[in-house]
């Protein structure tokens, strides 16, 4: 025990050494790193402007539906051509997910607090309807949007062309194709029985080719690009797609863990694919939509050079959290806890950065919904971080446990982060790609206050239920059924909450069908050509 | 929204060429790591200190699962066979001498595994046979141990009994269900040469009628009987707690309780709805006079000595009687109101404690509910653990009436 | 930070060094952990069951890993003693589970060994306990005028069965009951044994 209470020391103070040396790095400009190179993403006198496709600042609203290119535009048109297609393949996928993945979600809350409810059909029982949610939201809906976003971004900021896009359409084809035959082999009972990876190991396959097939354009053109600096959504993009494909294909190598060990895979996993796939894509997208949109570079460049590496450094620790007080050694568990603690360090970095310039310029927070979507998506995730953080303390944890708490605080970064920041994003972009207006305005701020108020509801509620649940779970003195009793008023607010958000996903996606199905204006395809 | 109301020039933000970070950041980065180191110290000492009081309960554990014949033989058998194995007159059979500890090793084995009610002559003596069946409270090692020595002290170094010997027993046992009908049945299957046994007189114990051994095995209509959440012979597993030796007009009591709803059970109640008074007055008078071995040990790390104390001698700075100053002492139950609590499963004592102080918080001021109000979550493993180690209501004795 | 390749080696590095430690040390540790004497691999009748649990998703409102009396009141809820890695050496898919939506099930064998109870339970949880939220599983029963020999009819109180059948148990529910009889840990560990005392107090405990 002597030489494994040594082992979690080492991995400690290596940390610590790690992050004095990036903090000494930063402050002794080590990087030659400057405030001028968080401008990157903005071309000559571009800078200072709003930059909000979902508004027409020049005529008003247009009429006949098409945005006026602005002379940036025109710059970023053979990088934004390239794009183009896979994003919008990617981008369909995506919207298609998420509404199917939240109607599962809806029915899997329903089927909480009316457990007779579609109980004839075995595929219809809420443990299969509640995993067909989580793999349609997550590798349906979060991924394959924020593949799309990155897609979309990484050019831009690289000022390259994006290379080989065919590749990225025939991976979205792959992912697509292993996200139908996983979701089928759930709703027929075949599953690998791990919690964020039921996808049978023999689809993962299709996925893990997909997902390459995506990176692979990406990653060259980051070889082939026209800017010495990498702009920090950059870093994150390019560190997350090297990090899920060795993620997603160890955990799913079968045959090698079992028991207790299996456990520890499945959380390591589990939670790098918050902390190192969803996070890196949401906290990308936001680095460069926030003062892109505002016309303002970040805070302080530096800062997000300590954001990023404390975040790699930090969050890959962090996942056996989710088995405190369970079957494994205690140094593994409290060394997960202290790097949960740790994130603090990366999180507030994050937070000065992009919510220093959002507070300066409220203004364009009034003005833009895509603005307003992705900057409450990053204030939620400080605030998921921060809850995070707090619930990793043994003393907080023994409560939210094994609750429905832990459910409220998973949506908070899964859906109040993520998907806040890429809804703001896709009603950034889409007027880009095809060259119209958005076809039906007065939904987009239907769509925001249905989700921003649906997930107030839901996030409240579970936050509530599941700390009374878990302190009636410690009382020895109630029975369990208390627990259970006192949680159903908080399961049917659950609902509500739930079914308006899923209400303004399909006003979201109404939006999106009737822009696609107008095409692309032939403006921008023009564009292409040129 | 449409309404342009953009700045038009916000261009002169005064930036620096290169902006440090700010130093609170630096801050809270060394707290976090103060913090960091203090809880792996932390961490690590609560590991120590589990790791040396998981040794303790292996040790407890590893004593309890692999003592020795002579062990096993002075727990479970020397109260009433006398450690020296000579027997009560009058009242329990010598073992030193007897020919059945002699012969067949699978007679002292289906002995264990079946246990006797009826008369029975050993060496010219007769008595009263109420012999316990061992069958499900000890496993197939412990028995073969306790077989193995009871032979070897008491039956001139006859052969050793194999785990497998009593195995194969298990099996004849399974389609043999109850005790051995006193020695006339012995005699006739398994030792003809025996001297001549009483005959078996039903009236011994009041046979149970076979439609309430079916309630008990099968349960009604075909669905839960009472042996398979509460054991073969009453002994009870985890929270679902030993009913045997219980008082009849106690478990009569609960049984109506459950099925008006007095008392709260999600697994009694429709069991308790759907049977007749008549069965439950059977039920009642049958576990009743069960004697079984007890099955419980101790197993929620409760402080045995706290245990003790609070069932000897109760804790007046707390205000807590002795269990023993109602429960009778030993905890054998003072019939009818008080039931007897030695030997009880302990995860069972355990959570109804924890339901009483429920009662209590509920505004009842019972008995009961008062006592466990003051007890908090470790004395209630403490009294259960300590409960779990005491032997059972002895064979065939009723518990004394309630004096008044 | 202006090239890709170190930024992604570093990246990489770092993901490695949180693999050793979360992932690698810990196999070698626990794997080293012989299984109990008391632990059976499950029969294939048990096996069978484990798999409908993991097909129905048990797992997401159950979870399997008692928690120490230190930390909460699972073993006297009846949940049994805090489990310890060496109990899982036989699963795979590990089913520890998240959620305690309903109660623990480590050791729900030892606390409810009743087949006839579980086979009730599994068609209408309501009828044995009026609060539950668990799905009913009529799939896995079927509801017949009269049972034909060899059928495994499931008792229900009056109100809850069906008026004039019979409900007769398929074997999926048959072997997932025989499953969750099979989940009895409540043999002794070993001083040495894994899991997370964290929460283990001064002078609690004996």
């Amino acid at each position: 025990m002597l030489t494994l209470g040594l082992f979690v020391v080492i991995s400690f103070v290596v940390s610590l050494a790690a992050l004095a040396a990036l903090i000494w790095a930063i402050s002794s400009d080590q990087f030659s790193f400057s405030q001028r190179q968080a401008r990157i993403i903005f071309e000559p006198d571009e800078e200072g402007q709003l930059d909000d496709p979902t508004i027409s600042p020049r005529n008003g609203r247009s009429t006949h539906g098409n945005i006026e290119p602005t002379k940036f535009d025109l710059l970023r048109s053979s990088i934004d051509a390239s794009t183009a297609r896979p994003v919008s393949v990617l981008i369909g996928s995506a919207v298609l997910w998420l509404v199917i993945g939240s109607a599962f979600g809806l029915i899997a809350s329903l089927k909480l607090h009316l457990p007779d409810w579609l109980d004839t059909q075995a595929w219809l029982t809420f443990g299969r309807v509640r995993t067909l949610h989580l793999t349609l939201v997550i590798y349906g809906w979060l991924s394959m949007a924020g593949i799309g976003i990155a897609m979309w971004v990484t050019p831009r900021i690289f000022q390259a062309p994006l290379q080989s896009p065919t590749l990225a359409i025939w991976g979205t084809i792959f992912w697509n194709i292993g996200l139908v035959a996983g979701v089928i082999a759930i709703a027929c009972g075949w599953s690998d029985g791990e919690e964020w990876l039921e996808i049978p190991w023999q689809i993962d396959g299709l996925l893990a080719i997909g997902g390459a097939l995506c990176a692979v354009p990406l990653i060259r053109t980051a070889f082939t690009r026209n800017v010495e600096h990498i702009y920090v959504s950059g870093w994150y993009y390019l560190a997350a797609l090297c990090w899920f494909p060795a993620l997603f294909v160890i955990a799913n190598i079968p045959g090698i863990f079992v028991g207790a060990e299996q456990a520890t895979v499945n959380w390591w996993f589990a939670h790098n694919v918050l902390g190192l796939w969803l996070t890196p894509l949401g906290l990308g997208a936001a680095y460069y939509f926030i003062p892109k949109i505002i016309g303002k570079p970040v805070y302080s460049y530096a800062l997000s050079l300590l954001g990023f590496w404390a975040l790699a450094l930090f969050y890959s620790q962090v996942g056996i959290h989710h088995l405190i007080g369970g079957p494994v050694p205690t140094w593994v568990v409290t060394l997960s806890i202290v790097q949960s603690v740790m994130m603090f360090v990366p999180v507030i970095a994050v937070a000065i950065n992009q919510h220093v310039v959002v507070a300066r310029n409220m203004w364009a927070f009034r003005a833009s919904i895509p603005l307003r979507f992705i900057s409450l998506g990053a204030i939620m995730y400080t605030a998921a971080s921060f809850e995070g953080s707090l619930e990793a303390l043994r003393s907080v944890n023994t409560v939210t446990h094994f609750t429905q708490f832990t459910v409220g605080h998973a949506h908070l970064g899964a859906y109040g982060f993520t998907s806040f920041v890429f809804f703001g994003c896709l009603y950034y972009m889409l007027p880009r790609i095809t060259g119209r207006d958005w076809p039906l305005p007065s939904l987009i701020a239907a769509h925001f206050w249905l989700v921003v108020g649906g997930f107030s509801i839901y996030f409240v509620a579970l936050t509530i239920g599941g700390w009374l649940q878990g302190e009636a779970m410690l009382d020895a003195t109630r029975p369990f059924s208390a627990s259970v009793i006192l949680l159903k008023p908080f399961l049917e607010g659950r609902s509500v909450g739930g079914a308006l958000m899923t209400l303004g996903h399909l006003l979201f996606a109404a939006n999106v069908i009737a822009m696609f199905a107008r095409g692309r204006h032939p403006a921008s395809a023009e564009g292409s050509v040129a | 929204m449409s309404d342009d109301r953009r700045p038009v020039d916000e261009r002169f933000e005064p930036y620096e060429p290169r902006r440090r970070v700010p130093l609170p950041v630096y801050w809270i980065a060394i707290a976090l790591a103060i913090w960091g180191t203090l809880t792996l110290w932390r961490d690590a000492h609560a590991g120590f200190i589990a790791g040396r009081q998981r040794g303790d309960e292996a040790a407890a554990d590893t004593r309890r699962a692999a003592a020795p014949g002579a062990d096993l033989f002075l727990a479970r058998c020397s109260s009433c066979h006398q450690p020296d194995g000579s027997g009560i007159a009058g009242a329990v059979p010598p073992l030193a001498g007897s020919p059945l500890v002699k012969a067949d090793p699978s007679v002292v084995v289906r002995i264990l595994l079946r246990g006797i009610d009826g008369p029975i002559t050993v060496a010219g003596q007769h008595f009263d046979g109420h012999m316990p069946s061992f069958a499900s409270v000890l496993d197939d090692d412990q028995l073969a141990r306790i077989a193995t020595y009871v032979r070897a002290r008491f039956g001139d170094n006859a052969s050793a009994v194999s785990p497998s010997d009593v195995a194969a027993a298990r099996a004849w046992a399974a389609g043999h269900p109850g005790p051995w009908r006193g020695g006339d049945e012995i005699r006739a299957a398994l030792m003809p040469l025996l001297e001549p046994q009483p005959a078996y007189v039903a009236s011994l114990i009041a046979a149970p009628d076979p439609s309430i051994l079916a309630l008990v095995q099968h349960g009604t209509g075909g669905g839960w009987s009472c042996a398979s959440c509460h054991g073969d012979l009453g002994e009870g597993h985890g929270d679902a707690p030993r009913i045997a030796g219980l008082s009849s007009p106690y478990l009569l009591a609960q049984l109506r309780a459950f099925a008006g709803g007095a008392r709260t059970s999600d697994a009694m109640a429709p069991v308790a709805t759907s049977l007749a008074d008549a069965q439950k007055i059977a039920l009642a008078s049958y576990y009743s006079q069960l004697a079984t071995p007890s099955a419980s040990v101790p197993a929620l790390q409760g402080a045995l000595d706290r245990g003790e104390a609070l069932a000897l001698d109760g804790d007046s700075a707390k205000g807590i009687p002795a269990c023993f100053s109602c429960h009778g002492s030993s905890g054998f139950g003072v019939a009818p109101a008080f039931p007897p609590i030695a030997a009880q499963q302990p995860a069972y004592t355990a959570g109804r404690l924890a339901g009483f102080a429920r009662q209590a918080k509920q505004g009842s001021h019972a008995l009961m509910p008062s006592v466990a109000a003051r007890l908090d979550d470790a004395d209630r493993r403490a009294i259960a653990d300590y409960l779990a180690t005491l032997p059972p209501v002895p064979t065939g004795t009723a518990p004394p009436a309630e004096q008044h | 930070m202006n090239r890709s390749l170190p930024l992604i080696i570093l990246a990489m590095a770092i993901l490695a060094f949180a693999t050793t430690l979360l992932v690698i040390v810990p196999k070698f540790q626990i794997g080293h952990e012989p299984a109990p004497a008391g632990l059976h691999p499950y029969t294939a009748q048990q096996q069978r069951g484990r798999d409908q649990y993991v097909a129905l998703g048990c797992v997401y409102c159950h979870s399997q890993q008692p928690r120490t009396p230190d930390q909460a009141p699972d073993a006297e809820r009846g949940w049994g003693r805090a489990s310890v890695a060496a109990d899982y050496a036989y699963d795979s898919p590990h089913l520890m589970g998240t959620m305690r939506t309903g109660p623990d099930l480590m050791n729900v064998g030892a606390r409810l060994p009743s087949m006839g109870w579980q086979l009730s339970h599994l068609y209408q949880p309501r009828a044995i306990s009026p609060w539950s939220i668990m799905p009913s599983y009529p799939f896995l029963f079927e509801v017949k005028d009269k049972a034909a020999p060899g059928d495994t009819v499931v008792w229900l109180p009056a109100k809850s069965a069906p008026p004039g059948k019979v409900v007769v148990a398929k074997p999926e529910a048959i072997d997932l009951a025989a499953y969750l009889i099979a989940l009895d840990r409540t043999y002794p560990v070993p001083s040495t044994a894994i899991r997370d005392d964290g929460y283990a107090k001064h002078g609690a405990g004996r």
